[in-house]
């Protein structure tokens, strides 16, 4: 027993676990619903650039996109590539104006924008729809990942995964919340840079390994063992090094590229960020910082595939890492290609990594959707005039029930390809908040039915068009159906707003909080 | 007013009035959006421009953009894989190293100000 738990994959993910179990044991104390949403406003630009960063960074990306340039070789660096664009936008737009305005949820920027009870509650909606189809592909990939490294069922998995965020969000807070992501983060970065270094070391450079895999065209040897039909594995390297192994025409790409790229102006647990900075200045400066993580992060993503693939051609690695590689899938890439690489160790280091990918990205999907719930509905709507310490409980017991309801949604998607739910939250998110919030920032004639049009529209289109593809015509079936589903969000808030023509009286003063600069001084 | 958010604040539902009706903005607020909104389209536009370029350069000129620069590193693998990383930070920087520079030349102009008004008094 005591030898299982000293090798490294047991050893290191049981370290990490104590830490944050350690760290949520220190930041237990909330006293008020701004320490428990918001952490008290407190976090400097590096902690909460890190954290941002490590809320952005999934397992999905961690595992996930050195998986798909394995297999997919140049659509899955373009895949990589549209993830890396949103913060940028995110930053340039967003970032500081919602600081600026400052509150504890998503909805609380459409309810005090429009005096509006009704937007707000629609924006609960809207939150809760992206929250869900984002926490089941991350519990979906825990459980997957528990089972391959320490042999647990599906549901084992989802249970011990939800137990695990109950405990760490419902205690700690946005405040553990957001000392746990920022450690997590750099865990999972060590063992990235970790990879590069050995790799580039023994001379795995990155023009070299591309000329290799390019060049290479026939069976790889030592595979026949470990296919289904008892034959070797074939690679066609010009098919790899080209494109339309994953976007079969131009228009999917341009989609797929407008879909991710502003999605991530509108997932809430991102934006959620932006109000624990002390100021707009602040939450610029952490944009910038997540932007500078999340851009090595890819950089070494797709080059980490490449490596991969490259150790997999060649036929020589051991039988465990070639059996990985071919039986495991996408997500077995990275541990394999560590355990290539470094051993034991290094494999250890990426088993704790993804976990920390996990746990980072669902904490955040917790705390933005118990916001929704505590603050939003019960303390805001149904139950007013509740004291801090009520709002904190509020917080607590929301969080249990999401527990409850992502378990059960993870329970429901085992089958589900995680790709398909990460693509349905990016597309929601880029139809329904993102013309929200770059409308709602930068355009003082968006009227409140313009906003409940907007959002109610984005999200109905944009689920019909994944759910229903098979119903619509040929040219309107798209992966991700960014290119119909976002102008759409954007021309229902213009045109019903331009219909509408009723605009908050005070809406100036709106404008001038969440822009002037005295405000940012002050 | 949505401008005073406190932990313990209070929702105070707004009258509604006409576009048309509605003053303008004030000149100060004014200025900064359009500075804001200008300096980031302007960047948003380059950005744009560089994306979208990477698919129709891999679907209309695939000889080109997919032949190769160094060892096996195709232009397109290149542009898509390293050059964007690095841009999509450089984009970042250049916006907030703009917003700091106009934001401490408001701090300069303010300090200025308040210091001419406490000299007359």
């Amino acid at each position: 027993m005591i030898q299982t738990l000293l090798e490294p994959k047991y050893l290191l993910t049981i370290l990490l676990m104590g830490t944050i179990v350690y760290i949520t044991y220190l930041t237990k104390r909330n006293a008020s619903a701004s320490d428990f949403f918001v952490g008290g406003r407190s976090f400097g630009w590096f902690t909460n650039g890190s954290a941002i960063g490590g809320d952005y960074l999934s397992a999905a990306t961690f595992l996930g996109l050195a998986g798909l340039t394995f297999q997919l070789g140049y659509d899955g660096a373009y895949y990589t590539f549209c993830f890396s664009i949103g913060l940028t936008l995110l930053a340039i737009f967003v970032a500081g104006p919602l600081r600026r305005f400052g509150a504890y949820t998503v909805a609380d920027f459409l309810a005090y924008r429009f005096h509006s009870q009704r937007a707000r509650l629609t924006a609960v909606v809207v939150v809760l729809a992206i929250s869900g189809f984002y926490a089941a592909p991350q519990l979906l990939g825990a459980a997957q990942i528990l089972s391959m490294f320490f042999g647990t069922s599906y549901e084992f998995g989802i249970i011990f995964t939800c137990t695990l965020m109950v405990f760490y969000v419902g205690v700690g807070g946005m405040k553990g919340t957001t000392l746990n992501q920022a450690l997590e983060l750099w865990i999972r970065l060590a063992a990235f840079v970790a990879m590069t270094v050995i790799a580039i070391y023994i001379g795995l450079h990155y023009n070299q390994i591309l000329a290799n895999i390019s060049d290479f065209k026939g069976t790889i040897a030592n595979t026949a063992q470990y296919t289904t039909d008892g034959k070797d594995v074939v690679a066609d390297g010009d098919s790899w090094s080209g494109t339309g192994n994953y976007f079969p025409t131009f228009w999917q790409t341009i989609s797929m590229t407008i879909g991710l790229s502003l999605g991530t102006i509108g997932l809430p647990h991102l934006l959620l960020r932006f109000y624990t900075n002390p100021s707009a200045k602040a939450a610029r400066r952490s944009a910038l910082m997540a932007i500078g993580i999340a851009s090595v992060f890819f950089l070494f993503a797709v080059y980490l595939g490449a490596v991969g693939r490259a150790i997999f051609i060649k036929g020589e690695a051991s039988s465990q890492v070639m059996s990985d590689l071919i039986t495991g899938g996408n997500n077995m890439v990275v541990p394999s290609t560590a355990q290539a690489l470094g051993g034991d160790w290094l494999l250890g280091l990426v088993i704790a990594g993804a976990f920390a990918a996990i746990f980072s990205n669902l904490s955040g999907l917790f705390i933005a959707s118990s916001g929704a719930l505590a603050h939003d509905v019960y303390a805001t709507v149904l139950k007013k005039n509740i004291t801090q310490k009520q709002r904190v409980v509020a917080g607590k017991v929301a969080i249990v029930i999401l527990g409850v309801l992502y378990g059960a949604l993870g329970l429901l998607v085992k089958d589900a390809s995680i790709g398909h739910l990460v693509a349905l939250a990016f597309t929601v998110a880029a139809s329904t908040f993102t013309p929200i919030f770059i409308l709602g920032i930068w355009w003082r004639g968006m009227t409140e039915k313009g906003a409940i049009a907007g959002l109610l529209i984005g999200l109905g289109v944009s689920m019909y068009m994944i759910f229903f593809k098979d119903t619509l015509p040929t040219f309107l079936q798209f992966n991700v159906p960014g290119i119909i589903t976002v102008p759409i969000g954007f021309l229902s808030v213009y045109i019903v707003s331009k219909l509408d023509r009723k605009v908050p009286g005070d809406v100036n003063e709106f404008m001038k909080k969440v822009h002037s600069k005295e405000s940012e001084i002050a | 007013m949505a401008s005073e958010f406190k932990d313990d604040y209070e929702y105070v539902p707004a009258e509604k009035v006409d576009i048309k009706d509605l003053p303008p903005l004030d000149p100060e607020t004014s200025k900064i959006m359009k500075q804001e909104f200008g300096t980031g389209s302007k960047l948003t536009i380059f950005y744009y421009i560089f994306i979208l370029s990477i698919p129709i350069l891999n679907w209309y000129a695939p000889e080109f953009f997919f032949s190769r620069i160094w060892g096996g590193m195709t232009y397109s693998w290149f542009f898509t894989s390293i050059v964007a990383m690095v841009l999509a930070f450089g984009i970042a920087y250049i916006h907030t190293y703009l917003y700091e520079k106009r934001l401490k030349k408001y701090e300069g102009e303010n300090n200025t100000d308040s210091q001419e008004r406490r000299n007359v008094n």
